[in-house]
């Protein structure tokens, strides 16, 4: 065996090693070293040079990639997951063929699609989707993100919570839990629109908090402009300004209406 | 997506030619073609070696082996290697007829052969190899003749190359193999882009856009099409095929409003021949329309040759327009292959929340109190908790102004606001500004698109208008003379 690949695979072995043990430092400085290391190996992206031990060493670098995709979401650290997302990609996509299908791909790609919702990206979220076949779609770790996408954007929001109970990977949850701060804020903006009022307790279970102490902490931090009266929250809505439409926007018109009639002077 | 490759150029009528004495009319008017090659060459007038592509492709059904390889010993001089490259793609045919011309290739095989004509001669094999399905060596011939154009730089040659470059990506989609030339594409784009070859830059453009979408790479097409140089459009076929490209990725990344229009502008401009172009440009533009919330006119499905195509996107319109949740779902499933082979799935399993939106409207507009839990089983959710679905639905639907109403926790339902007078406020005069705008725009752009080529007046005069314009002079002729004559 190659002197180098077995380097990298010792280190490796150590990495996997502290990420067992939660050891986030000694993880994230072994993966710098691996890091620098794996930039020796022509066989991989972007070069993808026909070395003898190609797919070895394709195999070894997708398998660290993955672990440096685990540790950034252990690490709660978003950027860092985008980074190491980024650079595991080539793997499944260009090099997907040549190597046997990973165990980890498809929880990852689902991962990856967590993100992009809860980051609220969804032109993202649905690019990624285009990519991935009717096969991987079926899978319960994808399927779990695409789930929780549509209903969020029916605003079928206690679904999405409730999926929480039900994640398909142990990865999920730092990234559900997000969601859940997402989803708080977008029931909020809801409801102001379409409750005049509400019970404290009533509100309380629409924003899924726990005590009534919660609710008064998140309206002072989110909402102040909501009232609490005896036992009711109230809404101040904005006024709708009724007497706006019955203006006339003199302004606009005079404009349009010139402009119609330097146009119609040039067709005629 | 194979259907809209083939975009044809609108036949063009043949100039009559006196081809009676030739043995074979084809060939004739091959040699006519390069005769306008030449002189376009010579004259460096693009022009005219566009009217020879044009008349090439008019003449595409008609092209034999026997044909080509009496061409190529006309066009090319014998023994040369480009003429015995090309010779070894065609197939062998047996019956010798090219005795009838080999005298007169002989004599004008000393002529000085341009550059362009050889270049023309690569394409005319590709496309009879194509048009043959001879794949493997219509890909060995593509792959020679970009080598060759990779040494020529002249600007008459641009059309040529742009016909190459299309029929280059044809032959491997053909075969499949269209993510290896990705890089070759990009060189070629790089190189046009230093030359100033629009017209290449314009279709290597699409080529590409294509090739990505091919693989659903929308991230990296979309990446390219941003950076790319965009200057007006030269040729209307590949100004379609770009808005129709940008009207994909559009829908893809959720930007209805402009995917759109371009669609709808890509439908609109392509020619009357590319049906299946049109016929997918109509499929997306449906789709982004539900997806939008509107309803697309039973006309648009209605259209010649297109209603067999857009039955399965007629039932899903019906679907969305009803509200029904059950019906979209089985028109889904039952159309699932055509979707999946359209490769609208995944836009289709966005509309859900549409159909949903729709259907809320519809209970906002016919009641104006209504239980929740009656709500969620007109809607047809199948939850395990369908009033806390319809309620958190509901209050979004009111949020993204869907539907004006209030709801009321305690009690449970939804009580529906008074539907304003809509001609009290100014939205119908905004509705119609935007439509004014839409026909000035259209007269505007119709306006620059009129072209007036030089001399144009002259050449319209056809043989019939001539006699007339001969007789009517004669005519005044003779009523001066008779005038004349009176006055003596």
């Amino acid at each position: 065996m190659d002197p180098k690949l077995t380097e990298v695979s010792q280190i490796f072995e150590r990495l996997k090693a502290a990420l067992l043990r939660n050891d986030f430092d000694t993880a994230s400085r072994l993966l710098s070293q691996l890091k620098i290391l794996l930039i020796e190996f022509k066989s991989l992206p972007p070069l993808f040079a026909e070395t003898p031990n190609a797919i070895q060493e394709l195999t070894l670098a997708r398998d660290i990639y993955e672990h440096a995709v685990v540790l950034s979401v252990k690490m709660e650290d978003q950027d860092a997951f985008e980074r190491d997302f980024f650079q595991l990609k080539p793997y499944y996509t260009d090099v997907g063929g040549r190597l046997p299908q990973s165990a980890q791909e498809y929880p990852i790609l689902g991962l990856n699609l967590l993100r992009l919702l809860v980051q609220n990206r969804i032109a993202e979220f649905h690019t990624e989707l285009e990519l991935l076949s009717a096969k991987a779609l079926e899978n319960p770790c994808i399927k779990h993100a695409v789930e929780l996408e549509q209903s969020f954007m029916e605003g079928a929001y206690n679904r999405v919570l409730t999926a929480r109970q039900t994640v398909p990977h142990e990865t999920y949850v730092y990234f559900m839990d997000l969601l859940a701060r997402t989803v708080r804020d977008e029931i909020a903006g809801c409801s102001e629109k379409a409750y005049e009022s509400l019970r404290v307790e009533d509100a309380r279970q629409i924003l899924l908090l726990s005590s009534d102490q919660e609710l008064f902490d998140y309206i002072k931090e989110e909402h102040p402009e909501w009232e609490v009266k005896n036992g009711w929250l109230v809404f101040n809505k904005v006024k709708e300004s009724s007497a706006s439409s019955k203006e006339i926007p003199s302004l606009q018109l005079i404009n349009q209406t010139l402009s119609y009639a330097r146009e119609l002077e040039r067709i005629v | 997506m194979t259907q809209d490759v083939e975009m044809k150029e609108q036949q063009v009528a043949f100039p009559p030619s006196n081809s009676a004495s030739s043995p074979t009319p084809v060939l004739q008017h091959l040699k006519e073609i390069a005769a306008l090659i030449e002189t376009g060459a010579y004259a460096r007038e693009v022009r005219r070696i566009l009217r020879a592509v044009r008349l090439t492709i008019a003449l595409r059904r008609k092209l034999k082996v026997s044909v080509i390889s009496s061409f190529l010993s006309f066009a090319l001089a014998p023994g040369s290697e480009a003429h015995s490259r090309l010779s070894s793609y065609l197939p062998k045919d047996d019956q010798n007829d090219m005795e009838v011309d080999t005298a007169t290739s002989a004599s004008q095989a000393t002529v000085k052969h341009s550059s362009e004509l050889e270049i023309y001669c690569y394409l005319l094999v590709l496309i009879f190899l194509i048009d043959q399905k001879k794949y493997t060596e219509a890909k060995a011939c593509s792959s020679a003749s970009i080598a060759r154009l990779k040494n020529l730089n002249r600007r008459t040659v641009d059309v040529l190359a742009s016909r190459l470059y299309f029929y280059y990506s044809l032959s491997y989609e053909l075969t499949g193999d269209l993510s290896e030339i990705r890089g070759n594409l990009l060189a070629l784009h790089r190189v046009a882009t230093l030359r100033h070859d629009e017209l290449g830059q314009e279709t290597l453009l699409n080529l590409l856009l294509r090739n990505y979408l091919h693989y659903n790479l929308y991230d990296q097409a979309e990446k390219l099409r941003s950076k790319a140089p965009r200057f007006e459009a030269h040729s209307n076929q590949q100004f379609c095929r770009y808005l129709f490209y940008l009207g994909k990725i559009r829908t893809i990344q959720l930007e209805y409003t402009d995917a759109k229009e371009s669609l709808l502008q890509a439908a609109r401009k392509a020619p009357v021949a590319a049906l299946g172009f049109r016929v997918q440009c109509n499929k997306w533009a449906v789709i982004v329309r539900l997806l939008l919330g509107e309803i697309p006119e039973r006309t648009v499905f209605m259209q010649k040759g297109m209603e067999k195509a857009l039955r399965p996107y007629f039932e899903l319109t019906n679907a969305v327009r009803i509200g029904d949740l059950e019906l979209f779902k089985t028109v889904a499933e039952k159309f699932s292959t055509t979707f999946s082979s359209d490769r609208t799935n995944n836009l289709i399993v966005r509309l859900r929340h549409n159909v949903i939106r729709t259907g809320l409207r519809n209970i906002s507009i016919s009641y104006s109190r209504i239980s929740l839990a009656d709500v969620a089983k007109k809607l047809r959710l199948d939850s395990p908790n369908p009033v806390a679905d319809a309620e958190s639905i509901v209050s979004k639907a009111i949020r993204d102004g869907a539907i004006d109403a209030t709801l009321d926790h305690a009690n449970g339902w939804m009580v529906s606001k008074e539907t304003g007078d809509i001609y009290s406020t100014n939205e119908p005069q905004q509705a119609f500004n935007s439509r004014i705008a839409f026909c000035l725009n259209m007269h505007n752009e119709a306006v620059r698109a009129l072209r007036f080529p030089p001399n144009s007046h002259k050449e319209k005069e056809s043989a019939e208008k001539r006699r007339e314009r001969q007789q009517q002079e004669q005519e005044l002729a003779k009523h001066i003379a008779e005038e004349d004559d009176d006055d003596f």
